[in-house]
């Protein structure tokens, strides 16, 4: 199952949850119509026997029908807009602290490291990474409305009574929520819970005013049947609410089982380690305080946790399998026993694993078969993580501490744009000059002299390392950043592949401070066929050398498209701009889950059909899946890099 | 009909209530997580300065006064950004700690004064070493502090802007106060030049 089948997947099972929610919420109309028209029929003090005939007055159902599904619709969107707080906002509520990207804590360095390889096999940006140094059981939680607000938050236990491998099967579970998309999933499931359960608080409301009144001796003379329909009423809505909660809450803890169990099993995928999962789960097991939070506001945010984080009184309810279920799913062999476990952090392992697994500048190689790597969209192996260790490791240690930091990271970044040709380098130097910031520059100068020892293909990863540092800069300095980048980009008088590429990445991620994009044209004047033309042209040649070779790779693309659309034509090299790419990219990016899986591996089809991957493909091959949505693990270990940089770039 | 208006029009009020709550809780996060940044650099360069005097000990036999003055300072500063990150953004905690890094500035800048009489020292290699790192670190002081006065300017505007001042009362929204420097002087980071 690949990425855009599960996306696929995922949006049909929530397609059926709205089914089973529409059901409860009408239900839940029918009912309080019932209540309702009831309470009238004793105030009108009519014979009851004559209800059953008479039980359908229109009027009135359709005024307690909207007044209901107002009431719904309310508290469905107080809900959401209670829960759209950020991610930083939902771990500091729980008493978490944002860990510094420049720790020198060997946990916390630990559990960044992991983070960070996580991130680059699976083409993701760093997310930003919170600790919980209250709480000694061992739990963690993934949050992540938008793509530029996705954090991973850990307890003090989970930071420091796992090994890394355990620590690592943690985090690899995190990320596949991430990936999934689960946190706008249940806020959606719980925005739903809410509004039903409003129903049930102005049931109560009613009850109490009731009382209340009735010890105020000032109580107007009301019939008793008049008291009594309304006490009615209150206690049916009352009832209403609680049962429509009761099934409501039924099925979001049912989804987010099966959410939690379906992270379980990617999380395994992506590390290929089921122990360390299993290791972490037993540990929970063992320990005294287990997976239990001690934040008065863990009730709140209990669906985002690793396990669960507050007691329950049944089994329906819990949000998590229960822990012995999710261990022998992971480890056959398990017969139940659970060894205690000290409160005694692990010494943090003083040799890296990957430095002694990873010969260097020797990645194990990844096939670049066009079908393996959609497959591998949205999560990853052991392969990739290996890979990113590697590539990490190669990575010399200046650059690795430039990139955690934020007026470091700045100037990095801006050093990426840089040409490799001095006369170019120089006038890009002067328009970074001529922005007023001397310091600036001489920043950037300084970053380049240590840039031009890495290797080309790391330059997408150190764009993704250095995000988490650069979230952090104020709405003013990131727009500095954006004008610099410009600056840095237009002053050669063309835009290049990476600097497009770049300012793709920072867009989607920084968010809104960095600055939206140019609209040259709007998406819909292009028409869809126009547009997937233009990706895969630009594709083909970005890759190729001759005509030939460009035929080639075009009609191995088009061999993975279905055949009921129009094929796309392979439009001459001239008519390939950056430009025109914006607006196809944007257009493909509005289309059907499924659709774009298709777009993607067309895009992938050609870019590996001579069996390699130049770094200009791969970068343009990041710049279109990040554009389309979807993360893109990383296509260039293993393959040979052929240097014809820039190649498709446009006045 | 005029109860189901009333009650939308609560409804509504406590929406926006909310709203602007939850505005004004992650406002001040985000200022407290930009004061964190610059703590961490802070750190570091307290972590610096008794290095550097060390070193300097060894040729500025005649200036005890002057190092002496330094070590001071740094803890006085340092003791005072402790009290500044327990309170981030609170008045009287980072007056304290303004003042403290300023005469800590001020000792440092007459410390590398003397030194230039020294050339034995300028062409100390350790000495250069710490003394790059220093400016290093004070530049990035400088810009995480840009940061956090961005940040604690926006919350600041945030929790006097009309319908969040009305809540910003019952949430301990304290005004936070900018980290200012007074003086033009001290805008620039010290000069630290070995070369």
């Amino acid at each position: 199952m690949d990425f855009f089948e599960a996306e696929h997947r995922a949006k049909r099972r929530t397609d059926w949850l709205a089914v089973l929610f529409a059901l409860a919420v009408s239900g839940t109309v029918l009912a309080v119509y019932a209540a309702v028209r009831v309470g009238c029929q004793a105030v009108l003090k009519r014979p009851f026997d004559a209800l059953p005939a008479e039980f359908w007055n229109f009027e009135l159902f359709w005024r307690v029908a909207a007044t209901t599904l107002a009431v719904i619709l309310i508290g469905s969107l107080y809900k959401t807009w209670t829960l759209r707080a950020s991610a930083s906002s939902i771990a500091v509520g729980l008493g978490g602290r944002l860990v510094d990207s420049n720790t020198r804590d060997p946990h916390e360095r630990r559990l960044l490291n992991v983070v960070e390889e996580m991130a680059i096999a699976s083409g993701t940006p760093v997310p930003a990474v919170h600790v919980l140094p209250g709480e000694a059981g061992i739990n963690a939680f993934a949050m992540g409305l938008r793509p530029s607000d996705s954090g991973i938050a850990v307890t003090d236990g989970c930071l420091k009574l796992l090994t890394r491998d355990e620590l690592q099967g943690v985090v690899a579970h995190e990320f596949s929520h991430l990936l999934n998309g689960d946190s706008r999933l249940n806020m959606r499931l719980m925005a739903l819970v809410h509004g039903i359960l409003v129903i049930g608080l102005i049931g109560s409301t009613i009850l109490r005013s009731i009382g209340g009144s009735r010890d105020s001796g000032t109580r107007r003379k009301v019939s008793l049947s008049g008291i009594s329909a309304v006490l009615f009423v209150g206690a049916s809505l009352y009832i209403i609410g609680s049962v429509g909660v009761f099934f409501a809450r039924l099925i979001k803890a049912a989804v987010s089982r099966q959410r939690e169990l379906l992270a379980d099993a990617s999380g395994v995928q992506f590390t290929r380690n089921p122990e360390g999962l299993a290791g972490a789960l037993k540990k929970i097991g063992g320990l005294d305080q287990g997976s239990k939070l001690v934040a008065p506001r863990a009730e709140e945010a209990s669906h985002f946790f690793f396990a669960e984080g507050i007691g329950r009184w049944t089994q329906l309810m819990s949000t998590h399998p229960p822990l012995l279920e999710r261990i022998r799913e992971l480890d056959p062999q398990f017969r139940g026993e659970l060894p205690p476990v000290g409160m005694e952090p692990v010494a943090v392992e003083q040799k890296l694993p990957y430095a002694a697994m990873a010969p260097a500048g020797a990645a194990r190689a990844i096939p670049a078969r066009p079908r393996e790597v959609l497959a591998s969209i949205g999560k990853l192996d052991d392969q990739h993580i290996a890979y990113a260790q590697s590539l990490l490791a190669r990575l010399p240690q200046r650059v690795r501490e430039a990139v955690r930091e934020p007026w470091v990271a700045r100037a990095l970044v801006l050093a990426l744009l840089l040409d490799r040709r001095s006369e170019t380098r120089a006038l890009q130097l002067k328009a970074v000059l001529s922005l007023g910031d001397a310091q600036l520059a001489d920043q950037v100068a300084r970053a380049a002299a240590i840039l031009d020892t890495c290797p080309l293909e790391t330059r997408l990863p150190i764009l993704d390392l250095s995000l988490p540092a650069l979230r952090r800069l104020s709405p003013a300095q990131s727009q500095g950043l954006r004008a610099a980048v410009d600056a840095l980009a237009r002053a050669d008088s063309r835009l290049s592949l990476f600097e497009y590429t770049l300012e793709c990445v920072l867009r989607r991620h920084l968010g809104v401070q960095f600055g939206t994009a140019p609209r040259a044209a709007s998406s819909a004047d292009v028409s869809f066929d126009r547009a997937l033309s233009l990706v895969l042209s630009m594709l083909v040649h970005s890759g190729a050398t001759d005509a030939g070779s460009a035929a080639r790779a075009f009609s191995a693309a088009c061999v993975t498209l279905s055949t009921s659309r129009p094929r796309p034509r392979l439009l001459p090299r001239q008519e390939c701009s950056l430009g025109g790419l914006e607006v196809a990219v944007s257009r493909l990016a509005a289309t059907a889950p499924r659709l774009r899986g298709e777009i993607l591996a067309a895009c992938v089809a050609a870019v590996a059909s001579d069996g390699k991957v130049t770094i200009a493909e791969g970068e343009l091959l990041r710049a279109v899946s990040e554009s389309l949505g979807c993360p893109m693990p990383p296509l260039l270990p293993g393959q040979q890099l052929a240097a014809n940089e820039d190649s498709a770039s446009a006045a | 009909m005029i109860g189901g208006i009333v009650l939308a029009a609560a409804v509504l009020v406590i929406l926006f209530a909310v709203a602007a709550y939850n505005r004004l809780v992650d406002l001040r996060n985000r200022y407290k997580n930009a004061f964190s940044q610059i703590d961490v650099q802070l750190k570091r360069r307290y972590d610096l300065i008794p290095n550097l005097v060390e070193t300097a000990k060894g040729y500025l036999k005649h200036e005890r006064q002057t190092l002496e003055a330094v070590i001071q300072a740094r803890n006085q500063a340092s003791s005072a950004a402790q009290r500044a990150a327990a309170k981030p953004g609170d008045p009287a905690a980072m007056r304290d700690l303004v003042g403290a890094e300023t005469v800590l500035g001020g000792a440092l800048g007459r410390m590398f004064a003397l030194a230039e009489a020294y050339p034995d020292l300028k062409s100390n290699t350790t000495m250069n070493q710490l003394s790059e790192e220093l400016t290093s670190t004070e530049n990035k002081v400088a810009f995480a502090r840009q940061a956090y006065n961005d940040a604690v300017t926006t919350y600041n505007t945030g929790r006097e802007s009309f319908p969040a001042s009305l809540i910003a009362g019952w949430g301990s929204f304290i005004e936070a106060r900018l980290w200012e420097i007074e003086r033009a002087v001290e805008r620039e980071p010290v000069k630290v030049s070995f070369a």
